[in-house]
C-alpha cells in the first residue's frame, strides 16, 4: 500500500465510483413504458424487465457449458495424441498434418456439415473439440519437450521408470505451457460457440442473431458485449491459474 | 429424397454442383464464389497495408510496446461473430446498407491481430548483432529496416499474413447469416430450409475456398523466400547440430 500503488490504482478506482454512481443514477430514472423507439440499447430492458436476467444468465451458461465440454474433450484427445507423438517420434508430423487441416475448415462449413448428419449439438461439440486439437497438441509436446534433458537425466539416475518420471517430474514442469495452450483454446472455443447460432444452439450468439432477426438492436449489443467479457474474464482467469502453478517462477528475486 | 418422383431436386452433392436450373433464388455458385473472393482479397490487402508497416515501425523502434501488447490480446479474445453483428448494425442504422463497407471493416479488424503479433514478434526478434552491425556501418534506421529487418523477420511475417488470410476466408461466409451474398448464402439457405444437400454444397465450396488460399499462400511463401531463411529446410545428417532448433549437447 505504497504511495505508488495508491496514485496507479486510486485514479482508477476514483473513475469506476464517478462511472457507478452515474449508471445508478442512470438506471433508477428509467421506467419500463418508455415509448418504443429503437435507439442502440434500451436500457430498460436490460435493467428493469424482470426476464432479461434469466435470459441472459441461461445463455452465458449455456455458452459456457458447451465451450468447456469441447475444451474437456479436446484435452483429453490431445493428451492420448501427445503421449503418441511423444512415444514414437515420426508421428508427431502426421498429427499436427491433421489437426491443422482440421483447424483450417471454416467453422460455419463444418458445423453445416456435421448438423445435416447428427443433432446440433452433438455437431457442434465435434467440431469445437476439433478446432481445440492443434493449439493443445503442440502445446503439450512443446511443453513436455521443453524440460531441460539435465532434469530428466536426474530423474532417470534417481531411478525413477518412465511414466513416474512423466507424472512427478515433466508434467509440473510442462504445466506453464500446457496451460497457456488450453487458455487460448478456451478463448478461441469461447468465440467459435458464438457461431453455433447458426444451428440454433442458444449461447450468447443466439442473442446477437435474435436481435438481428428483429431488428432489436439491444439484444444485439448485449449479446456482444457479453461474449467479449467472458472471452477476457476467462482469458484472465487462465492466466492467474498459471501464474500460481509456477510458485518457483514467482519467488524467481530479480 | 425425391418423394416427387422426378429428378427435381438434387439428392446428393454431386447431383447439386452439377444442376444448374434448380438454384433459383440463390445465385449460381461463380457470382457468389468470386463475391467471397474479392471480399476476402480487399480486406487482406488492406489488412497487410495497415498492419506490417505499423507493427514493423513499432517493433524496429522498440516504441509503443503496451499499445501492440492489447492490440495482441483483445485480438485473440473478440469473438468473430461480435466484430460482424457490430458492424452490420452500425452500418444499417446509420443507412450505409450492406454491402460492402461493413462485411470489408469487419474482416479487416478480424485480419488485424494475427498478422499484427507475427509481424511485431518477428521483427522484434530478428538477431540484435545483425541489427548492430548494419548500424555501425552506417545504415539508416530505414536501411536497417529494409535490407536487414524485413528480409530475416519475412517467413514469420508471410505465417502470420497467412494465417490471416485463411481467418478472413473462414470468416466471410458468416456475413451471409446477416443478410449478405457470397459463399455463405448456401449454407443460410440450406440451414433454414433444412435442405442438407444445399448445406453440404456450400460447405464443401467454402472449406475449399479456406484450403485452395492456405496452399496457394504456403506455394507462394516457398517459391518468395530464400532457401536460407525458410522456416523449416532439410539439413543433412551432418549439419544437424547446426540446425537452430536441436537442443544444446549437455556437457
Amino acid at each position: 500500500m505504497n504511495r505508488r500503488w495508491a496514485g496507479r490504482w486510486g485514479g482508477g478506482l476514483v473513475g469506476l465510483a464517478i462511472l457507478a454512481l452515474w449508471a445508478k443514477v442512470r438506471v433508477d430514472g428509467l421506467s419500463m413504458d418508455t415509448q418504443a423507439t429503437n435507439p442502440l440499447v434500451r436500457w430498460e430492458w436490460v435493467f428493469l424487465r424482470e426476464e432479461t436476467r434469466a435470459e441472459l444468465w441461461e445463455a452465458t451458461v449455456q455458452h459456457l457449458k458447451l465451450t468447456f465440454i469441447a475444451v474437456g474433450a479436446g484435452t483429453a484427445i490431445s493428451a492420448g495424441l501427445s503421449a503418441l507423438a511423444l512415444r514414437l517420434r515420426w508421428a508427431f508430423a502426421p498429427i499436427t498434418a491433421v489437426t491443422g487441416f482440421l483447424y483450417t475448415i471454416p467453422s460455419v462449413a463444418l458445423f453445416g456439415v456435421l448438423r445435416s448428419r447428427y443433432g446440433s449439438f452433438l455437431a457442434a461439440e465435434v467440431a469445437l473439440t476439433s478446432y481445440t486439437l492443434l493449439v493443445l497438441v503442440r502445446n503439450m509436446v512443446a511443453g513436455i519437450d521443453g524440460v531441460p534433458t539435465s532434469v530428466t537425466d536426474a530423474a532417470d539416475g534417481l531411478g525413477l521408470s518412465r511414466t513416474r518420471r512423466l507424472l512427478t517430474v515433466e508434467l509440473p514442469l510442462a504445466l506453464p505451457v500446457i496451460l497457456a495452450g488450453i487458455r487460448v483454446a478456451t478463448v478461441t472455443t469461447v468465440g467459435l460457440v458464438g457461431i453455433t447460432a447458426i444451428i440454433q444452439l442458444g449461447g450468447l450468439g443466439q442473442l446477437i442473431f435474435d436481435g438481428y432477426g428483429t431488428q432489436f438492436y439491444t439484444k444485439i449489443v448485449v449479446g456482444s458485449v457479453l461474449s467479449v467479457a467472458l472471452a477476457v474474464v476467462l482469458d484472465f482467469a487462465f492466466n492467474r491459474l498459471e501464474v500460481l502453478c509456477t510458485p518457483w517462477a514467482r519467488r524467481a528475486v530479480t | 429424397m425425391s418423394v416427387l418422383g422426378g429428378a427435381d431436386e438434387p439428392t446428393n452433392v454431386i447431383e447439386w454442383f452439377t444442376d444448374l436450373e434448380n438454384r433459383d433464388i440463390l445465385r449460381p455458385i461463380p457470382e457468389q464464389a468470386w463475391l467471397t473472393i474479392w471480399h476476402s482479397a480487399f480486406a487482406l490487402t488492406m489488412v497487410v497495408l495497415l498492419a506490417v508497416p505499423l507493427a514493423a515501425l513499432l517493433a524496429h523502434h522498440r516504441k509503443g510496446e503496451l499499445a501492440a501488447s492489447w492490440i495482441i490480446n483483445i485480438g485473440r479474445a473478440v469473438p468473430t461473430i461480435t466484430i460482424v453483428g457490430l458492424l452490420v448494425i452500425v452500418s444499417l442504422r446509420a443507412g450505409f446498407g450492406l454491402e460492402p463497407w461493413p462485411i470489408i471493416i469487419a474482416l479487416v479488424l478480424l485480419g488485424l491481430p494475427p498478422a499484427f503479433t507475427n509481424t511485431y514478434a518477428a521483427v522484434r526478434g530478428v538477431d540484435p548483432s545483425a541489427v548492430g552491425a548494419a548500424r555501425a556501418m552506417g545504415l539508416t534506421h530505414r536501411q536497417v529496416m529494409q535490407r536487414v529487418e524485413l528480409p530475416l523477420a519475412l517467413p514469420v511475417i508471410l505465417a502470420g499474413v497467412r494465417t490471416a488470410a485463411v481467418q478472413i476466408v473462414a470468416t466471410e461466409p458468416l456475413a451471409a447469416f446477416f443478410g449478405a451474398e457470397g459463399l455463405g448464402a448456401y449454407l443460410r439457405a440450406g440451414l433454414s430450409r433444412r435442405d442438407f444437400v444445399t448445406v453440404q454444397g456450400g460447405a464443401l465450396l467454402v472449406a475449399g475456398v479456406a484450403i485452395a488460399t492456405e496452399v496457394a499462400l504456403m506455394a507462394a511463401g516457398r517459391l518468395l523466400l530464400p532457401k536460407g531463411i525458410r522456416l523449416n529446410v532439410r539439413t543433412s545428417r551432418a549439419d544437424r547440430h547446426l540446425r537452430r532448433d536441436s537442443a544444446p549437447a549437455t556437457t
